[in-house]
C-alpha cells in the first residue's frame, strides 16, 4: 500500500476537494444567511430560503445528472451564456484543471443551503442586547459584524466544519456521475478507489486496508479540529 | 457584503436617514433575489427541459418557458420502456421499512439510555457515539461479505436489515428524552407503571417533534442513497430510483436528455412534497441534529 502511487493521488484529490468545498460551503452559507436575515417581507424571505435550501434535499446523484447537462461542452447552457461574454467553449468536466472546480461548484450549490440554515439559527440566537451596546459605543457595521456577530457564530461554524469535513472526505456520488474519476485520475476520490478495488477488481483485502486508512484520516482530522477548535471557538 | 450594508445604514445626517436605510434594504432584497434565482436555475432548467419535445432538446438558448406543454417525456418514463415504476416501488418499500425500523429501534434504545438505569449504560452509550465516527466505507465490505454469506446480495433485505438501526437516531432521540421532566416518570412509577408503560404512554406521546424530525431525515437519507444500492443491487428489477436512473442515463440520453430530466423530476417530487408539508419539522430536525440530508 505504501508504494501505491495512485493512493497518493486519490488522497491528494480528496483533500483538495475537502478543503476547498468546506471553505466555500461555509463562506457562501454565511453570506446567504446574513442576506436572508435582513429586514424583508416574510413571504420574500420564505421564497429565498426555499430556493437556497431546496438543493440540499435533492439526491446528490440527481444534482450531478442535472449539472452534467449544464456543464456539457457543446450543448450545455453554461458555455452558451459564457460565449456571450466572449469566452470560447470550455470542456468543464473533461479538462484536468477544470474538472475538480466544476465538481466543487456543484457541491456548493447542493450543500451550502445547509450551512445557511445552521448559521441562520445561530444568528437568531444572538441577543439584541449586544447590538444595542455596540450601537451605544458607536461601533460601525463592519466592527459590529467582526467583533460581535462573527465570534458569536463560531460554535455554529465549528459544527459545520466538522460535519462538512467528515462528509466531504467521503465524496463519492457526485464524482461517479460527473467524471467517473477522470480525466485520468484527476478527480478520483479515496472512496471511489476503495469501491473500485473492492467491487470491480475484487481486491477486498486491499480495499479494506485503504478503508482503514480512511478511518484513521477522518478521525484524526476530526480530533485535530476539536483540538485547534479551542483556540478560535467561543462557547 | 453585510459589513457594507450595515456601514451604509449608519447614516450621518438625520434628514436622509429613513430613505437611505430603505434604499439599502431594497438593494439587499434584490441582491438576495438574484442569488436565489441563480440557485433555482438548475432546477428550473430541469423542469423546463423535461417538457421539451425531442426536436428542441439540444436547442440553444434553451426555451426557459416551454412553448407547449409537452408531457410526452413523462409518458416515456412511465411506460414500460423504462422500469421507472419498479424503481419507485423499490425505493418506497426500502425507505418505508428503514424509516419504520429506525423509529422503533431508535426510540426504544434512546428511552433505555435516557430513562432506565442499568449496569454498563454509560459504556454502551460511549460505544454508540464512537460508532457514529466510523464512515460507512469502512463497514461496507464486512457487511457485503456477511450478506453474501446469507445469500442476500441483490435482495432488498441487504439494504433494509443493516438500515434498521442507526446510532444517530438513538442519539437524537435520547437527547430529546433527556429534556422531559423526571417528575412525569416518577408520578407514573408511583402509580405502578412498568418500563413499557413509561415508554409507550409517557415518553412516546411527547416525542412528536423529535420523531417527526427523525422520520424526515431518515426518509431523505434512504430515498437518496446511492452508495449502498450500488454495492448490493445488480439487476434492473431490484434497483432503487437514484441507482436506476443513473444506470439508465446512458441508455436514455442517446435518445433524449429531456427524458432523463423528466425521470429526475419525478424522483424529486416526493421529497419536494414532503418538504413543503413538513417544513417546520425539517428545519427543526436539521438544526437540532445537524445531519446532512
Amino acid at each position: 500500500m505504501w508504494g501505491d502511487s495512485r493512493l497518493r493521488i486519490v488522497y491528494r484529490n480528496t483533500l483538495y476537494f475537502t478543503t476547498v468545498a468546506v471553505f466555500f460551503n461555509i463562506t457562501v452559507g454565511l453570506l446567504l444567511a446574513v442576506l436572508v436575515n435582513r429586514k424583508m417581507p416574510a413571504a420574500v424571505a420564505y421564497v429565498y430560503r426555499l430556493a437556497y435550501f431546496f438543493p440540499v434535499l435533492v439526491a446528490l446523484v440527481f444534482s450531478a445528472i442535472i449539472w452534467q447537462i449544464l456543464y456539457s461542452k457543446d450543448t450545455g447552457i453554461i458555455n452558451y451564456y459564457l460565449n456571450f461574454l466572449g469566452m470560447r467553449d470550455i470542456a468543464w468536466l473533461g479538462g484536468k484543471a477544470t474538472a475538480m472546480p466544476a465538481i466543487i461548484v456543484m457541491d456548493v450549490w447542493k450543500n451550502t443551503g445547509f450551512a445557511m440554515i445552521i448559521i441562520l439559527a445561530g444568528l437568531q440566537g444572538i441577543s439584541g442586547v449586544y447590538y444595542e451596546a455596540a450601537k451605544v459605543d458607536g461601533a460601525s457595521g463592519v466592527q459590529t459584524f467582526r467583533h460581535i456577530t462573527l465570534p458569536l457564530l463560531t460554535p455554529s461554524i465549528f459544527f459545520l466544519v466538522i460535519i462538512f469535513g467528515i462528509g466531504a472526505l467521503q465524496v463519492f456520488d457526485s464524482i461517479v456521475v460527473l467524471t467517473a474519476g477522470g480525466p485520468g485520475d484527476a478527480t478520483r476520490s479515496a472512496v471511489m478507489y476503495i469501491y473500485e478495488n473492492a467491487f470491480q477488481l475484487f481486491r477486498l483485502g486491499y480495499a479494506c486496508a485503504v478503508a482503514m486508512t480512511m478511518f484513521v484520516v477522518i478521525s484524526s482530522v476530526t480530533l485535530l479540529q476539536f483540538r485547534f477548535g479551542r483556540r478560535w471557538v467561543n462557547y | 457584503m453585510a459589513e457594507i450594508a450595515q456601514a451604509a445604514t449608519v447614516v450621518r445626517t438625520k434628514r436622509s436617514k429613513l430613505s437611505r436605510a430603505r434604499i439599502v434594504d431594497w438593494a439587499f432584497i434584490i441582491l438576495a433575489g438574484l442569488g436565489a434565482a441563480l440557485f433555482a436555475i438548475p432546477l428550473i432548467f430541469m423542469f423546463s427541459s423535461s417538457l421539451r419535445p425531442l426536436g428542441e432538446a439540444y436547442k440553444l438558448p434553451p426555451a426557459w418557458f416551454p412553448t407547449q406543454f409537452q408531457y410526452e417525456n413523462y409518458l416515456t418514463v412511465l411506460t414500460h420502456r423504462v422500469p421507472f415504476f419498479d424503481f419507485a416501488l423499490n425505493s418506497t418499500k426500502i425507505t418505508f421499512w428503514v424509516t419504520l425500523g429506525r423509529l422503533v429501534t431508535g426510540s426504544m434504545a434512546a428511552f433505555a439510555f435516557a430513562r432506565l438505569r442499568f449496569p454498563g449504560r454509560n459504556v454502551l452509550f460511549i460505544l454508540l457515539l464512537a460508532s457514529l465516527m466510523v464512515p460507512i466505507q469502512v463497514t461496507i465490505i464486512p457487511i457485503f461479505l456477511m450478506m453474501s454469506k446469507f445469500k442476500l446480495v441483490d435482495n432488498h433485505l441487504s439494504l433494509i436489515l443493516p438500515g434498521l438501526t442507526s446510532a444517530f437516531g438513538v442519539f437524537l432521540l435520547r437527547q430529546f428524552f433527556m429534556t422531559m421532566p423526571e417528575e412525569l416518570f416518577d408520578a407514573a412509577r408511583i402509580d405502578g407503571a412498568g418500563p413499557w408503560r413509561l415508554y409507550w404512554n409517557i415518553a412516546i406521546p411527547q416525542a412528536g417533534p423529535a420523531l417527526a424530525a427523525l422520520t424526515i431525515i431518515t426518509f431523505n437519507q434512504s430515498w437518496n442513497d446511492y452508495f449502498t444500492p450500488l454495492i448490493f443491487i445488480n439487476t434492473w428489477e431490484n434497483m432503487t430510483l437514484p441507482l436506476g436512473i443513473s444506470a439508465l442515463k446512458g441508455r436514455l440520453e442517446s435518445g433524449n436528455p429531456s427524458v432523463v430530466m423528466a425521470a429526475v423530476a419525478l424522483a424529486i417530487l416526493p421529497v419536494l412534497i414532503l418538504f413543503l408539508a413538513a417544513q417546520r419539522y425539517f428545519i427543526e430536525g436539521v438544526t437540532m441534529s445537524g445531519i446532512k440530508g
